[in-house]
């Protein structure tokens, strides 16, 4: 639903006429390697308008791919604290927003919920056994801040002229392989007048990209050669160990 | 230096997880287990998942143990045939307790399922043998020397049926409690990623009676295959071995392993059963306050439907 309204909005853009929006990606994909520790990519754009009016605010979010979450409570039973009710939500597996003043400022709510800009207005339709999904969904959010996944960055739009912005976009060594999508939204006057969006794909190549698809393709192969890995090593090491002695 | 770990999906020191290795082979080389029991929370407490401590934990045991096997076949301190036997019964055993663990992950209560099985089992044999030991030291204090139980005379074990002869154990008795006992440790070591030698030990000294020269080389056996086919177990059914967590652990294992044999040779045995009871029990006691303690976030996170 979100994408089609991005799509018309993309359509209809040019009715707008006054300002538009022009954005870019320092990179369009992250690899992870076996040294990765995290990155950061950089969005970057600029307004056209025509005339010396005022500039709109930039909004901009990256989205992981959506995932289905488990959150589970721990209840105190018989003394012991173990799991018990538990939700299930769909929820992108990473979301950063971050713009050039606080959000609240730069449109109504209703907006922002429509677009989904800001963790608060992230559409997650939970389902929880117990009822009340709502402390699951905070403590989903909870988790994921705590990761690095989920980040709200209120003036992280940085103006470096009077029409040209950039944005830092911190990618975490716990991030989720997966396509992801940058949008880029311009507000003026608590609407959005322009919007761009672009595809960014993370994911582990290389040695790892081929260990993790061999894991999944053939599993029993990869048991058995973990397991002669495991089994050479031993065995090396008492030659290592006699020639020492 | 960070590595990134392609199963687990996260970068770790690679440092701290070869000095967890070293550490742990060093146990194991001190104390003659697997140490596997030690690991696996290790692992967990590090912020590793449970699935893939448990899973990985079978791997890095397998090789760590295989140079103890090698150097016991050489001084032919292995019954293959009591050996054997277990082993079978472990293979079942694994793959019933590998099931299990799947089970409880779907459940939700893998984490609850690996602490409990935990704090009972440790809880249980480093009380047994926190007081055998305590009770040799003082029979030893008192000039006594300590009038262990000696095979030949009967138990209850000797009235069982199917009777087999293990030459190399100087043994004649019914295979049930090697099959029991080799089922029991395989369950373990599907759900728990351990070896199950600090379990099989006393087992065979107290209850079979094997001559305490073999023991370990059998149990190092049994312990091999029943934790690599506990890893290939887990590598196809729950995807969670992590090849590269394991090599670092293994490296690390295998030299704390040699290091550790040579300062547990400097110890005498009742010295090292005291010290190796007060570590069992002191994990155990840990995961166990772990457990009755609130924690500091109730709501935990787990991704896909599981």
């Amino acid at each position: 639903m979100k994408r089609a309204a991005l799509a018309l909005l993309l359509l209809a853009a040019p009715a707008f006429g006054a300002e538009s929006l022009t954005s870019g990606l320092s990179q369009d994909s992250v690899e992870i390697t076996s040294n990765y520790n995290g990155t950061d990519i950089i969005v970057f754009g600029a307004i056209e308008e025509p005339g010396e009016g005022k500039i709109g605010d930039v909004v901009v979010i990256v989205r992981g791919p959506d995932t289905l979450m488990t959150v589970r409570r721990k209840d105190r039973i018989a003394g012991i604290w173990m799991n018990d009710a538990r939700a299930r939500v769909v929820v992108p597996s990473y979301y950063f927003v971050s713009a050039t003043k606080p959000l609240a400022e730069i449109a109504s709510r209703d907006t922002l919920s429509r677009y989904e800009v800001g963790i608060s207005h992230l559409h997650a339709d939970p389902e929880a056994s117990d009822g009340d999904p709502g402390p699951y969904v905070a403590a989903l959010v909870r988790a994921q801040a705590r990761s690095g996944l989920y980040r709200e960055s209120p003036s992280g739009v940085e103006w470096m002229s009077r029409t040209l912005f950039r944005a830092r976009v911190p990618v975490p060594a716990s991030v989720p392989p997966g396509s992801y999508n940058v949008e880029v939204y311009l507000f003026h006057q608590g609407d959005v007048v322009s919007a761009q969006s672009w595809p960014l794909y993370i994911d582990q190549t290389g040695f790892e990209r081929r260990l993790f698809d061999f894991a999944g393709s053939s599993p029993l192969l990869y048991g058995v050669s973990t397991v002669l890995m495991a089994v050479l090593l031993g065995w090396g090491s008492t030659f290592f160990f006699r020639r020492r002695a | 230096m960070e590595i990134y770990l392609p199963i687990a999906q996260m970068s770790v020191h690679w440092l701290a997880i070869l000095a967890m290795g070293f550490a742990v082979g060093f146990l194991s080389g001190v104390f003659g287990i697997g140490g596997g029991f030690l690991l696996t929370p290790l692992l967990i407490f590090y912020g590793i998942p449970p699935g893939v401590a448990v899973a990985t934990t079978a791997s890095q045991v397998s090789g760590v143990t295989f140079s103890g096997v090698l150097a016991h076949w050489k001084r032919r301190t292995v019954d293959f045939k009591m050996g054997g036997v277990m082993m079978v019964a472990g293979l079942f055993g694994t793959a019933f307790g590998v099931w299990l663990f799947s089970v409880f992950r779907r459940m939700g209560q893998a984490e609850f399922a690996v602490s409990s099985s935990y704090v009972v089992l440790l809880g249980t044999v480093g009380g047994i043998m926190l007081n055998e030991s305590v009770r040799t030291w003082r029979a030893q204090r008192r000039g006594q020397s300590a009038s262990l139980r000696r095979s030949g005379q009967h138990n209850w074990i000797h009235g069982l049926p199917l009777k087999m002869r293990f030459r190399q154990s100087r043994l004649y008795i019914s295979a049930i409690p090697p099959v029991v006992l080799g089922f029991a440790v395989g369950i373990f070591s599907g759900l728990l990623g351990v070896g199950g030698a600090f379990i099989m030990v006393p087992v065979m000294i107290y209850l079979l009676r094997m001559p305490t020269n073999v023991v370990v080389g059998t149990s190092l056996f049994q312990v091999l295959f029943v934790t690599a086919v506990a890893t290939i177990l887990h590598a196809v059914d729950n995807h969670t071995v992590d090849i590269v967590l394991a090599l670092i652990l293994i490296l690390g294992g295998v030299f704390g392993v040699q290091y550790g044999v040579r300062a547990g040779a400097k110890l005498r045995g009742e010295q090292l059963r005291f010290l190796l009871a007060l570590l069992v029990l002191a994990v155990a006691a840990r995961l166990f306050y772990e457990m009755a303690m609130r924690p500091a976030d109730l709501y935990s996170l787990s991704s896909g439907a599981p």
